[in-house]
């Protein structure tokens, strides 16, 4: 097994290249389809026409600023008007004693989030302004505010399929659809290394040699496990430490990389079993793969795809299970408990793939 | 030390191997001539234990194999058709995968890469990539990758195929070095008369899958001592005559050569005269002809109506 492996080892020493393109292109597509919603940082321009607007302002503006998103600049009218024309920002928001107005050029969706925000924040004013009466608002904020802190009685929302629905987000679903994704051809071309072997003749020299048969796949697989494997860990680690993402239990990531690993080898080695030759595998694989994480429904937000059919497809490929542990883990703090059944699930996919896999391999001559 | 016993291997619905009776005594070195697709590779494949028979056996010391093929395995060195080495590494680097594979021991492999590699003369170019070789130097590594282990028995499907006649040279000295001065036993398989010729103590001729002569070169000879030979070379060429000669009574076979024709007839049935009338009548002059001892090749296109090489 370890000659193999080596040699395996050897014939990439020197061609790297591969590995980091697909390392960089993991990288880089989550960061360009990712980080849209976190880039896209809208500006609004803020004024007020009203009597005491310097009052009206400072007020509205105190409360309108806990956007991560979208920020509020106070200027006047005539300025505020022109950017809009101009395209410097979205929208302005032209600001009363309780109520508000909206001026824009466009229907960019930064608006509509623009929109809705200071409507949250417009009408959360008004129920406290009603709850207080003529009273001072202030007061009354702070109230609701502590004893939100400790309320006696917790609400979780939740959707029909049990997912949260508050803040989902699709720049970590997409960090990590992207990296299983692009580690699925990693996993793939490493593992046609059997195909190519067998073709060429060297798989028989093996056949002769003391070495035993199941070393001859473990060598191969082995080395297609520590590949991808490794090409994931080091995007995850670039994205946890230099690029700053909050990945969660970075150990319980890990684990489901590992298992999504051996699960996809077994995949690939399934597909394996119906080509004769690595050019085959190299035709059939690359239209195939990437079909599989848009059923999946990688690109989507959860509960997207509802067709019965296309997501039982889906649960056949690892790709799915691994996604949904890694995106517990990551936003929900899933514990070990939590991500069993998805990797047991990723296992048994493994095991049946690999059991029907080897089979065909073998009884083609 | 090897035998088969009637041999056969069906595809599907194709015999591409038919009953073959074959032998290898300890020391010898034993050739297998056939035209394309003959059932060489196949009969080795089974020989060599990568393939299982439809029927018959092959047999080590009299010992059956197909059951138990690790007797085999660890004496048979196989040198396959195809290059079956890792390009993208050095001559070195596979000759050292290799001898880990062949579980050589480690303070011993190192000597044996450099011995092999100066068997087949590459030792200075080693350390480079198998992917640079000329075809000629990748066939010289694919035949060293089969000697790491010591084998008793050497066998080689055609390792000269298209290759220059420098490193088909040393090819030949290599193996006939192994088999006189180490004793190795040899079954070689080829296109080449010639080749084998050289080699072979004896020779099995085998097309559509059978054995069709076997023997020593003067065995094998002695089928064509039936048959003379005729050379003859034309003023130009000329289909009429072609033809009448064909339809002589004692004449076998006439073929076109690249100077004239060659006609195979019935020994001492003497139709030279009738050649001179025949070539008369249709106004064509022979230049020059020759009475021709039989070569194995002509044994070859006696057995198999082919020529070797097509
Ligand atoms: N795996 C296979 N499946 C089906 N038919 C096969 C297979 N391998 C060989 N054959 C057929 O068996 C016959 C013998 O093939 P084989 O390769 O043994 O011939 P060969 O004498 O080695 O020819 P060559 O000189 O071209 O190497 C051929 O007709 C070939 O098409
Ligand atoms: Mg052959």
């Amino acid at each position: 097994m370890y000659p193999v492996f080596l040699a395996q080892w050897m014939k990439d020493k020197r061609r790297p290249y591969l590995i980091l393109l697909f390392i960089g292109l993991s990288i880089l597509a989550t960061i360009i389809f990712g980080d849209i919603d976190r880039i896209e940082q809208s500006t609004v321009s803020v004024y007020s026409t009203e009597p005491n607007a310097e009052e009206i302002e400072q007020k509205w503006i105190e409360l309108l600023d806990n956007h991560d998103s979208i920020e509020y600049v106070l200027m006047d009218k005539e300025e505020a008007h022109a950017e809009v024309l101009e395209g410097e920002s979205d929208v302005a928001l032209q600001l009363m004693e309780n109520d508000y107005r909206l001026i824009t050029a466009t229907e960019m969706p930064g608006v509509f989030i623009v929109e809705q925000h200071v409507q949250q924040v417009f009408t959360e004013e008004a129920k406290l302004v009603a709850a207080a009466g003529t009273n001072s608002t202030l007061d009354l904020r702070k109230e609701v505010a502590e004893y939100l802190e400790s309320p006696p009685l917790k609400v979780q929302t939740e959707s029909i399929d049990g997912g949260d629905i508050a803040n989902y987000d699709m720049g970590m679903q997409l960090l990590f659809g992207f990296t299983l994704f692009v580690a699925m051809f990693t996993i793939g071309f490493k593992v046609n290394g059997i195909t190519a072997d067998k073709v060429s003749g060297i798989w028989n020299r093996l056949i002769l040699s003391p070495v035993s048969k199941t070393n001859m796949y473990i060598g191969h697989l082995f080395y297609s496990f520590c590949v991808a494997f490794f090409q994931m860990m080091i995007v995850f680690l670039i994205f946890k430490y230099i690029l700053g993402y909050e990945l969660g239990n970075f150990a319980m990531i890990v684990t489901i990389a590992a298992a999504f690993t051996l699960s996809m080898i077994s995949v690939a080695m399934l597909i394996t079993g119906f080509v004769k030759t690595p050019e085959q595998f190299y035709m059939v694989y690359p239209s195939l793969i990437p079909i599989i994480p848009v059923i999946s429904g990688v690109y989507m937000q959860p509960g997207t795809i509802t067709n019965p059919v296309l997501q039982f497809i889906a649960d056949i490929f690892p790709l799915s299970h691994g996604v949904e542990a890694m995106m517990d883990v990551a936003l929900y703090n899933a514990g070990w408990n939590d991500i069993l059944l998805p990797i047991a699930l990723m296992l048994l996919i493994g095991v049946l793939a690999m059991g029907i896999g080897i089979n065909m391999v073998e009884r083609r001559k | 030390m090897l035998e088969t016993i009637k041999l056969s291997k069906t595809f599907k619905e194709k015999k591409a191997v038919d009953e073959i009776d074959m032998y290898l005594d300890e020391g010898e070195s034993v050739g297998l001539l056939g035209p394309n697709g003959a059932g060489k590779s196949t009969t080795i494949s089974m020989i060599s234990s990568l393939l299982k028979p439809t029927s018959g056996d092959v047999k080590l010391n009299g010992k059956s194999t197909i059951k138990n093929p690790s007797e085999i395995r660890k004496v048979l060195g196989v040198v396959p058709q195809e290059i079956a080495l890792y390009e993208e590494l050095s001559a070195y680097e596979n000759l050292k995968f290799f001898g880990k594979i062949y579980k050589v021991k480690k303070e011993l492999l190192e000597i044996r890469i450099q011995e092999v590699l100066e068997m087949v003369g590459l030792k200075d170019r080693q350390k480079e990539l198998v992917k640079t070789f000329s075809g000629g130097m990748k066939r010289r590594v694919n035949i060293a990758a089969a000697l790491l282990h010591k084998p008793k028995i050497l066998i080689l499907d055609e390792p000269t195929v298209g290759i220059d006649p420098q490193s088909r040279n040393h090819i030949l000295e290599t193996v006939k070095k192994l088999n006189e001065e180490t004793g190795m036993t040899i079954l070689y398989t080829s296109h080449y008369m010639e080749e084998v010729e050289q080699l072979c103590n004896r020779v099995y001729i085998m097309d559509h899958g059978r054995v069709v002569a076997s023997g020593s070169k003067s065995e094998l000879l002695s089928i064509l001592s039936t048959e003379d030979t005729i050379q003859i070379q034309l003023s130009k060429k000329s289909y009429p005559l072609l033809e009448s000669i064909k339809g002589m009574e004692a004449v076998r076979r006439v073929e076109e050569t690249n100077e004239g024709i060659r006609v195979i007839s019935k020994k001492g049935s003497n139709i030279l005269s009738d050649l001179v009338h025949a070539a008369e009548k249709v106004d064509i002059q022979i230049i020059h002809f020759q009475m021709e001892d039989p070569s194995l090749e002509d044994v070859f296109l006696h057995l198999t109506g082919k020529t070797l090489r097509d």
